[in-house]
């Protein structure tokens, strides 16, 4: 299963690379990553039809927000999941991504153990 | 003779009527009435020609002599001064006649028509000082009524005078009070418009503070995460290692890798330290959310005291502050708005440090700052007290130490706000504020709360 992580924050890759080595080991998980909303947009628009699942975004980025993003992706690829980063979990920012059609919204410091189990329920339901 | 007594019994009658406005003495009076019977007694007598003539006749000069004595010798009569002379002359010619007669009625027959001559041209000589001295009075009463006239409207122009003068005191005193009030309005204007800046000021320190405590959330984030990673990955690197064959080098890295363990914890542990630090920066800046948890009111007041302790140290002119902590340890978790309750502690820590900073300026090193708080189960209560061996608070300012905008810090040091906004979280959570304070000793802030709020009760 594919995952793409968007956050502007490079060291964001060695993190949950690290954080998921032993899901990325077993092969259970595929992660990918971009720093920005827009190489988000050509990673996902590379493949067609993507193999991407799941997208995870931070929201303050940059250029194209994360927000920005999930329209975007609810557009051109509907059949992705998007679930929202962000270290701002005010409830206009939380409101406005889930009616953007968001599936989850995790607050940073993000808590490994909830983004664990809802990775591990998706990649059980494929 | 009838002529003599006439005069007298006219001298009199004028001399009465002469009085005017001021009244003679009850003495004088009596002098004139009587007087006044006497003459017409002696006129009765002298007209019967009863005897003996020369005992009347000589009572009457005695009569006239001393109506003439008395308005020469009177200070009452001094105006009248002249009427004494009028009749003078002749009561002389009649008193000489008189003696003639008496003593040789035959000279008397010789000298009568020069004594009769000399009669007429004394009679007169008293109607011209008469008519003169009639002259003398009306000009005498006319400067009286003058000068009465005058002194009527000196008295006047004095009233109206010192009429005026209080009025001028009133309008002045009005002035004054009127100056006054705007010079209150003026100060309190620029207090406020002080305070207005400081609060700007502080709405945008507190914008900074937010957009710096997030700034710095994101690498912290890193720090802890990775930190937290590494001390999982020595965990299993330990599980690799045990299946490796002991050797001297293999104890070494063990060794080492330890110490990097034990380093790493340390990270992890002031990372968090940093990021609970950040996390009330945060929680200061956005505001209250108005809801109330359970909340440990000791661990509260520990951290917040601390906190205001090492903010104070941290800013211009630190002081030394003993804080002592008693804290009630079987004190239940009751619901608070953490956050609101948390300035509560801040803003009357850094009360008392302000103000015992002010008693070490002016006392020197020989005085000790200390603060106490103290927490105190009182069954349907909690007591929490913050006393401070500062300068205390006097009478006349303890009543508006609640006051919005009431401050005793200089210039801009303070907005006023902080007892005020105290006052007004204790009064959301249904607490009592009360301030006890002995100047130069003491001063005592005791919030006694609800463990129940009555709006928890009612759901």
């Amino acid at each position: 299963m594919k995952i793409l992580f968007v956050d502007d924050e490079k060291d964001v890759e060695a993190l949950f690379r690290q954080k998921f080595r032993k899901e990325i080991k077993s092969g259970e998980i595929e992660l990918a990553f971009a720093f920005s909303g827009k190489e988000a947009l050509n990673v996902l628009g590379d493949e067609n039809p993507p193999k991407f699942v799941y997208v995870f975004s931070d929201i303050n980025m940059p250029g194209m927000s994360g927000l920005e993003l999930l329209d975007q992706i609810k557009i051109r690829f509907p059949n992705i999941q998007v679930s929202m980063i962000s270290a701002y979990g005010d409830s206009e920012n939380y409101d406005r991504a889930m009616n953007s059609g968001a599936k989850g919204f995790f607050t940073k410091p993000v808590d490994f153990e909830r983004l664990k189990k809802e990775i591990a329920e998706m990649v059980k339901n494929q | 003779m009838i002529l003599i007594n006439v005069i007298s019994l006219f001298l009199l009658f004028y001399l009465k009527k002469s009085s005017g406005t001021q009244e003679f003495p009850a003495q004088l009076k009596r002098y004139f009435n009587y007087g006044m019977i006497a003459a017409g007694v002696l006129i009765g007598i002298a007209i019967i020609d009863l005897p003996p003539q020369i005992l009347f006749q000589l009572l009457s000069f005695v009569l006239v002599g001393g109506i003439v004595y008395l308005i020469l010798f009177t200070p009452e009569l001094e105006s009248q001064k002249t009427m004494a002379i009028t009749p003078l002359p002749i009561v002389g010619v009649e008193l000489l006649k008189y003696l003639i007669e008496t003593i040789s009625p035959s000279i008397y027959n010789t000298l009568e028509n020069y004594l009769n001559a000399a009669g007429f041209f004394a009679l007169i000589w008293a109607v011209t000082m008469w008519l003169n001295h009639r002259k003398q009075m009306k000009e005498i009463e006319i400067e009286r009524i003058f000068l009465k006239e005058q002194e009527r409207q000196l008295k006047a122009t004095a009233e109206q005078k010192s009429q005026l003068e209080t009025l001028v005191a009133e309008r002045t005193s009005e002035i004054l009070k009127q100056k006054e009030e705007l010079q209150d309005a003026l100060d309190h204007l620029q207090s406020t418009q002080e305070q207005l800046i400081q609060q700007e000021k502080l709405a945008s320190l507190g914008q900074l503070t937010a957009g710096i405590a997030h700034e710095i959330k994101n690498p912290l984030n890193f720090v802890n995460n990775f930190s937290e990673l590494s001390v999982d990955f020595l965990e299993e690197i330990g599980e690799e290692m045990a299946k490796i064959s002991d050797s001297k080098e293999k104890e070494n890295i063990l060794e080492l890798l330890e110490d990097v363990k034990s380093n790493l914890v340390k990270i992890r542990h002031h990372g968090s330290r940093a990021d609970s630090i950040v996390k009330s920066m945060l929680m200061h800046s956005r505001g209250g959310t108005g809801t109330m948890d359970p909340t440990d009111l000791n661990a509260l007041i520990k951290e917040y005291s601390n906190l205001a302790f090492h903010g104070m140290r941290a800013n211009p002119n630190p002081i030394n502050v003993d804080i002592q902590l008693d804290l009630d340890e079987s004190l239940p978790i009751i619901h608070l708005n953490a956050e609101d309750f948390s300035r509560v502690i801040l803003n009357l820590v850094k009360n008392a440090f302000d103000a015992m900073r002010d008693k070490i300026t002016a006392l020197g090193n020989d005085y000790k700052a200390k603060i106490q708080i103290q927490t105190k189960d009182q069954g349907d209560h909690i007591l929490i007290k913050v006393e401070d061996n500062g300068p205390g608070v006097p009478d006349e300012i303890r009543d508006k130490l609640l006051m919005p905008f009431f401050t005793t810090k200089k210039g801009t040091e303070g907005t006023g706000l902080g007892l005020s906004i105290t006052h007004d979280i204790i009064k959301s959570h249904e607490g009592k504020l009360t301030i006890e304070s002995k100047v130069g000793e003491f001063t005592r802030f005791s919030i006694l709360l609800p463990k129940v709020k009555l709006g928890e009760k009612s759901t």
